[in-house]
């Protein structure tokens, strides 16, 4: 059984790495970033599915997994408009190398994963 | 009647009804529409007070993305469920950092689910189009199923979150 604190730890992780990967973005370092985001949105949903079977609340909110309509959660998170427009950017970069949008991507799993993590 | 039953059946087997793929074709084609139409109930709406503080784009926010979210659902004939409904979960979690009463949330979903079925509903009565009725209940089904997984997480989120505005704003005010 896992406690609630462990469960706060798993969210303020959570969020930490998708800041990071957002922070990525922001500066245009696109590669394998698909890969990790599919991987942040599995460990997303299973904080997801913890909290809503039950027994556990949210300490901090877990940032939403989508980012794509959302310029007020990105300058909430301290990002400039140099580093929205290169993230916004970065679902632009995954429909061009895809041939696909990002969420589909996300679907697809290891199809569109990094060739290196392949 | 010889050589046949009622003509109206033979009419009836000559029309291509809409499937649940075409019913979301036509959804995400009138988004725009849909958009307004719902922006106009929500001001409309004296019951709702955390909007008078959003500019426009602020109020719509995420909802066109949650409208693609749900029609994707009606294209593969997803039930929504936690792992597929992010859109949902984005536009809670926006809500409340903006502030938004939970009681005004829930309701601003209401009209959203009104405007979606009445959309299904004007679909449905237009001949041109002519949805297939198990397509158009399927169509609804995903709507409110969709609304109410956002409705229950955004229950969970503003009753049981420390930092809730809402009551931060209360207990102040006490």
């Amino acid at each position: 059984m896992i406690s609630q604190e462990e469960f706060d730890r798993f969210v303020n992780d959570y969020n930490e790495d998708y800041k990071l990967l957002l922070t990525r973005a922001s500066k245009r370092h696109y590669d394998c970033l698909i890969t990790s985001f599919m991987v942040l949105k599995d460990f997303y949903n299973m904080i997801q599915v913890m909290y809503d079977t039950g027994g556990y609340t949210f300490k901090d909110m877990p940032y939403p997994f989508s980012f794509r309509a959302d310029d007020v959660l990105l300058r909430e998170l301290g990002f400039d408009d140099v580093g929205i427009g290169n993230i916004f950017g970065f679902l632009h970069f995954v429909k061009e190398t895809q041939g696909m949008e990002f969420e589909a991507c996300l679907e697809a799993g290891t199809l569109a994963m990094c060739a290196r993590v392949r | 009647m010889p050589g046949g039953g009622d003509p109206g059946d033979v009419r009836q087997s000559e029309i291509t009804l809409m499937n649940q793929v075409e019913i979301a074709d036509e959804i995400e084609a009138t988004i725009d529409t849909l958009i307004e139409t719902w922006t106009e109930a929500v001001r409309d709406d004296p019951r709702i007070e955390s909007d008078a503080t959003l500019s426009k784009p602020e109020l719509i926010d995420h909802v066109p993305a949650i409208l693609h979210e749900i029609c994707a659902l009606i294209r593969n004939n997803e039930t929504p469920e936690v792992r597929n409904s992010q859109e949902a979960r984005a536009n809670v979690y926006v809500r409340f950092h903006q502030g938004y009463k939970g009681r005004d949330l829930i309701r601003e979903l209401s009209l959203l689910r009104i405007t979606l079925l009445d959309h299904l509903l004007d679909i449905s009565s237009d001949e041109t189009l002519a949805p297939d009725p198990e397509s158009s209940h399927n169509a609804a089904r995903i709507f409110n199923l969709y609304l109410d997984e956002e409705m229950r997480y955004a229950i969970s989120v503003y009753g049981t979150a420390p930092s809730s505005p809402e009551r931060s704003s209360s207990d102040s005010s006490s």
